[in-house]
């Protein structure tokens, strides 16, 4: 593997949900990292995020690592989510929670079911 | 032929689409990252295709890409995707 790939292997390894995305999840620099950083912030669930901006050996990486060509991209338990488009998805149909809950991470349900009233 | 009748071709082709709508909105993006004066950078795509039934969400993103190919979609900044069967 390449040193980024090693980096992205350990990153999604270590932490239960990440991020990958441009800018940080206090300051997103592009409008689609920004609507799942938001999402997520929104839902309570801690995350790691990764600025891809930071680092262009990353930036590429996350890409060939995914086999995914666009960012941001969500992690969670070593697993490929999806990106902005599919995160949007899951998020009204439910089926995010559902993958919070399959796989032990606490989040605000209250919070998501807002979401999705706003949304529907 | 434009990006969008580019990216409608592929589509069609690769996957007889009932329903395709494919929207240029780089121009909605100006002030935003990624624009680029007078570059299409930004598109907006809605496919209904039978080609998509029992696939996985990302299944059917990556069939997606895969049909635009790696340089056209390198040459764009933003695809959103809107698939169903």
């Amino acid at each position: 593997m390449t040193d980024a790939a090693t980096q992205i292997k350990d990153t999604i390894t270590n932490n239960d949900v990440v991020l990958f995305m441009k800018g940080t999840k206090e300051m997103p620099q592009c409008g689609f990292s920004s609507r799942v950083a938001g999402v997520l912030n929104y839902m309570g669930v801690t995350f790691s995020d990764v600025n891809v901006l930071a680092d262009e050996a990353v930036r590429q990486g996350i890409k060939d690592f995914s086999d995914w060509p666009t960012i941001p991209q969500l992690y969670v338990k070593g697993e490929f989510v999806g990106g902005c488009d599919i995160i949007t998805e899951m998020t009204l149909s439910g089926e995010l929670d559902t993958l919070f809950d399959q796989n032990g991470v606490s989040y605000d349900k209250d919070a998501a079911d807002k979401i999705r009233q706003a949304n529907g | 032929m434009t990006k969008t009748q580019e990216i409608e071709t592929k589509l069609r082709k690769q996957f007889a689409p009932y329903q395709l709508s494919v929207v240029d909105d780089s121009e909605s993006h100006r002030g935003h990252g990624g624009f680029r004066e007078g570059q299409s950078t930004h598109f907006n795509v809605l496919i209904r295709s039978e080609a998509f039934a029992g696939q996985s969400r990302i299944a059917r993103h990556r069939a997606i890409h895969a049909a635009l190919g790696a340089e056209l979609i390198a040459s764009i900044h933003a695809l959103a995707l809107d698939v169903s069967d």
